[in-house]
């Protein structure tokens, strides 16, 4: 038995590996040119590991966050615009990605129950037409969804881009939580109906808890589309008050030969961690075992 | 419970992100490039104007969809930076107004050069003052030639595939020309145009009809002489896929001899903290052929007004941006001259010592004041169904290069471009 | 809340006010701009020209009669399917990994994320980077292994630019899916499992017999939710190809966005897009019927 374990762990620990390298690769590599110079970024063959080792760009993007257009760096060069507003663009980004989240999974939630586990005329026009929102690419709904939002002079707002993210989740949470919730057998839920429960009850007090994972899976995927959403941060906000980490993102790309590809790196590798953070913290949610106690009930 | 803190949670959002009070006189947008330069260019405005003035700039290559959603809806900006080459797309929709009769506008067209003009006007009338502009200008490694046994540039495209054979056999580079012939506004359409012209010929005559598909056409040699370099290994076929913006790492890096670059480009290939060939990268003059000498293509960034704006006031920030400030100098012009090496169209400053001495030192002035010389006339570009044809045309280039049929390709074009007309 | 009564409350009705607060935010987000943009599909709306005459279907019989499109649709299908079926593959296999009990699984979950997690911009420059045809990483470690002899263009000539474009995609998407898969996994009863080790089935029949069949809503709904953002991928082509090269990655997204934002022709832009929601509706519908199979078991 022993033997078959250990079996087992290295086939694990090996196809981990293999799975790291693939999707973390890539990225490591982002990590590494991050910490280059500028140059070094052109050499060929390619280097591995940053030598010097220059921090410079991170250093421009948060010491230009706290000091302003005051901090001079070591190169005599003070942050750009772009470099100082970006750690603050993470909070609106935050705040939309986490007020999506939470809204989109109890809305969604609550919609999916029906469809999951009633029999009614009109479901599958429901969940259907819930879906017809997505069919469209949102290139297409752009310009109509902003002259709506100018006209209800809600142009510029983080409201409004939690509302549309919201609507472009939705669909996405239903259709998941439907498909978790049939997961879940049936008897679990007749039982407490026998008891006297409304569906309403039911819901709260035996599906949610059983369908954690997916609830928190979907969550993370709320939080992950409204986080690294572009176009409608890009139309709807106008001051930087509002532009959130994606569109700051954009603007280090500058068009006049002044890129530093070296910056718009370091943002790239900063914009990763809020996302996975959150996922880390999240994802003890997602475990198994919950449904043999609620069996044993 | 969870009622009542879901309540507090949207009510506190609705207060925030609340869009600034709008009671500044003039609002600006463009892009990016150097906000804190042009905010404190503004403050000089508004000490000298009384008026106030914000920027509030947005990604780069997002700038035109951006406008197009915000001038769609109802835009509150009052002067934008336009590219000439949507100009004519935005002063045909009226988003903006020309300048024509505007206080002042007779002396500022006076100090500029007419192919600037032409190229900042829409049937006619024109729409801004220049922001900043230049030409394309073709670039070759010095040391890299010198390395081959090569002591002066080429003057025409054979010289061309000459020399970059002769590099590539010695072994000094693998793929010695690079262009930039993706499928964007300012790569594919922009270099076959230029190096047309090379070959003396035009993509639409002056009535502007289709000659390009036309038996021998300077068209047709350029797409050949591209196709064959590619064949022959002397064109990086990376080409294709490179847009102009990211040609400069081929010439950072040594690994490419020859390129058409916008002249700005030339400030990051010849300094030593981004380029590792700074130093040896000089620009010359377009090669040419039998039928031409050279030929290039200039481009304009523009201060333009918005429809809905306060005229009087944004021609006021317009006039301070791209012309004189309260003390009659070209003040801003002379600023991105001086500290950014951007390009300028004003003649005083053509003659301004400090700022030939500070571009002297990544490009030769005198060479890119021959080369304007040799800009063609693109009148084409600025009527409102080219971007219509353009945007075709990119991808069936593409196609001919790969080997599509020539000829096929380039009578459907003219097709379209006839239809197109006829419709508008 | 007051406790109602089953018998008093058609399954219909419930479902409607359960799923209030969801179509709320739908309807008035998004329902409104599809409406107009079904109508604006029916006119010659081109911002250029100042007549904007009604012209009924003729929008989009220009474009079902253009050759161009018919491309354009061979080009999303061979993309969809290609993609599709990679990360459906590999996200079910790396589900299954993540399901297994191993210390650092939290870890690798989390991590697995960042793919996703890489702002567009960033996502873009990594590829074109990656596979640069001077200083790549792909080229150098291609030629490390000895595959190639020279360093590749990948991006100018096909079939390589579709097979990246199908891999970039991929390497972005897969970890999503994977999540999803893996919370259908994790909804899966343990019970079950337990009881079918007793009675000596091994781990594969078991993965066969009983985790599969359970997973078909999950499955179902990742299928459909892969082939819908397959169907409208924009932003990967608009950045490593711009369509090329020469029309070989042109996509339905990519001439929506070429409609509608280049040639500022939104009735056209709009007619399009109408034609691929439909087509996406489609293959929903055709999914959907043909694989889910309700929700007792």
């Amino acid at each position: 038995m022993k033997r078959n374990k250990l079996k087992r762990y290295i086939l694990i620990y090996l196809a981990s590996a293999v799975f790291l390298t693939v999707f973390i690769g890539p990225f490591l590599w982002l990590v590494s040119s991050s910490f280059q110079m500028e140059n070094q970024l052109f050499k060929v063959p390619p280097v591995w590991f940053p030598n010097p080792v220059s921090a410079e760009s991170y250093r421009e993007i948060f010491m230009g966050a706290i000091y302003d257009e005051s901090y001079v760096s070591v190169y005599g060069k003070s942050s750009s615009y772009q470099a100082r507003i970006y750690l603050r663009s993470f909070l609106n980004s935050l705040i939309i990605a986490l007020s999506v989240s939470f809204f989109s999974v109890l809305f969604g939630a609550y919609a999916a129950y029906p469809i999951a586990r009633m029999d009614f005329k009109g479901k599958y026009f429901l969940l259907f037409s819930i879906l017809v929102v997505r069919l469209v690419p949102a290139l297409a709904l752009a310009i109509p969804i902003v002259l709506f939002a100018k006209k209800m002079g809600m142009n510029d707002r983080l409201i409004t881009l939690i509302f549309i993210n919201m609507s472009f989740v939705l669909p996405y949470v239903i259709w998941l939580l439907q498909a978790y919730f049939k997961t879940i057998p049936s008897e679990l839920e007749d039982a407490g109906r026998i008891d006297g429960c409304s569906r309403f009850q039911v819901l709260n007090k035996i599906i949610l808890p059983l369908s954690l994972p997916g609830l928190v899976t979907t969550g993370i995927l709320a939080f992950l589309l409204s986080w690294g959403e572009f176009l409608f941060a890009l139309l709807i906000t106008e001051t930087e008050k509002s532009f959130t980490s994606t569109v700051v993102a954009a603007m280090f790309a500058t068009m006049v030969g002044d890129i530093n590809y070296v910056t718009i790196i370091a943002a790239g590798v900063l914009s990763v961690i809020p996302p996975v953070l959150f996922a880390l913290f999240f994802q003890k949610y997602i475990m198994s075992g919950l449904l043999s106690g609620a069996v044993k009930n | 419970m969870r009622k009542t803190i879901t309540i507090l949670f949207i009510a506190s959002f609705c207060f925030l992100g609340t869009a600034l009070a709008k009671d500044t006189d003039v609002e600006l947008t463009g892009w990016p490039y150097q906000v804190d330069v042009v905010r404190e260019n503004l403050g000089r405005f508004a000490s000298q104007s009384g008026l106030s003035a914000t920027f509030n700039p947005f990604p780069s290559n997002e700038y035109h969809t951006k406008m197009v959603a915000s001038f769609t809806s109802g835009t509150n900006f009052d002067v934008v930076y336009v590219r000439d080459s949507f100009l004519a797309e935005w002063a045909s929709a009226g988003w903006i107004v020309p300048i024509t009769g505007l206080p002042g506008v007779d002396d500022y067209m006076a100090d500029l050069p007419q192919g600037i003009i032409e190229q900042m006007s829409f049937e006619g009338e024109v729409y801004g003052l220049p922001y900043y502009s230049g030409n394309s200008v073709f670039v070759y490694n010095q040391r890299l030639l010198k390395k081959a046994g090569i002591n002066s540039p080429p003057k025409t495209w054979d010289e061309l595939t000459k020399q970059a054979s002769t590099l590539k056999q010695k072994g000094v580079v693998r793929y010695p020309i690079v262009i930039g012939l993706a499928a964007n506004e300012n790569s594919i359409l922009r270099n076959l145009e230029i190096i047309s012209a090379g070959f003396g010929g035009r993509f639409f005559n002056d009535k502007l009809e289709p000659v390009f598909h036309q038996k021998n056409s300077g068209v047709k040699k350029a797409l050949a002489w591209i196709a064959d370099g590619i064949s022959k290994g002397v064109i990086n076929r990376a080409s294709i896929s490179q847009g102009d913006g990211e040609i400069d790492k081929f010439l950072r890096s040594g690994t490419a001899a020859f390129t058409i670059v916008t002249d700005y480009e030339m400030k990051v290939l010849n300094d030593p903290k981004k380029s590792d060939e700074a130093g040896n990268i000089k620009n010359a003059l377009v090669p040419g052929s039998a039928d031409a000498v050279s030929g290039t293509i200039g481009y304009v960034r523009l201060y333009s007004i918005t429809s809905e704006a306060d005229k009087a006031k944004a021609w006021k920030l317009v006039q301070f941006l791209g012309g004189k400030d309260a003390t009659g100098a070209y003040y801003v012009p002379k600023r991105w001259a001086l500290e950014f090496g951007l390009g300028f169209s004003p003649a005083p400053l053509y003659k301004d010592a400090a700022v030939r001495n500070s571009i002297s030192g990544w490009i030769n002035p005198d060479i890119l004041q021959e080369q304007a010389k040799y800009g063609i006339n693109r009148a084409y570009r600025f009527v409102p169904y080219f971007s219509d044809w353009e945007a075709d045309a990119w991808s069936e280039f593409q196609e001919i290069i790969n080997g599509a049929d020539m000829d096929s390709s380039l009578d459907k074009l003219a097709k379209n471009w006839n239809e197109l007309k006829a419709e508008y | 809340m007051i406790i109602l009564k089953n018998k008093e409350i058609s399954p219909g009705k419930l479902a409607l006010i359960f799923s209030a607060p969801a179509l709320f935010v739908l309807t008035v987000t998004v329902l409104i701009p599809i409406i107009y943009a079904v109508y604006l599909s029916l006119y010659r709306y081109k911002l250029k020209r100042a007549k904007k005459p009604f012209v009924g279907l003729q929008n989009y019989e220009k474009i079902l009669t253009d050759e161009k499109f018919w491309d354009s649709l061979t080009t999303s299908l061979i993309f969809t399917v290609s993609v599709v079926g990679v990360i459906i593959t590999v996200s079910f296999f790396l589900a299954l990994l993540l399901d297994q009990d191993f210390p650092g699984r939290g870890w690798l979950r989390a991590l697995l994320l960042i793919p996703w997690a890489i702002p567009d911009v960033v996502n873009a420059l990594l590829w074109k980077w990656l596979l640069h045809p001077t200083f790549g990483v792909m080229n150098a470690l291609f030629s490390m292994g000895g595959l190639i002899d020279e360093y590749v263009a990948w991006l100018s000539s096909m079939p390589s630019a579709m097979i990246w474009v199908v891999i970039a995609y991929s390497w972005k998407n897969i970890p999503l899916a994977t999540l999803l898969i893996l919370a259908g996994l994790q909804t899966v009863s343990k019970t079950l499992h337990e009881a079918a080790m007793v009675e000596g089935a091994s781990a594969w029949q078991r993965t066969l017999n009983i985790t599969l069949p359970l997973l078909r809503p999950t499955l179902t709904v990742v299928l459909i939710f892969e082939t819908i953002f397959a169907l409208k991928v924009f932003d990967l082509i608009y950045v490593l190809t711009s369509g090329g090269p020469g029309r070989s990655t042109a996509v339905l997204g990519w001439n929506i966005y070429i409609n509608t934002f280049k040639k500022l022709d939104f009735g056209s832009g709009s007619a399009l897009a109408m034609i691929l929601g439909l087509i996406t509706l489609f293959l929903a519908i055709f999914f959907y019927s043909f694989l889910d199979r309700g929700e007792r078991q």
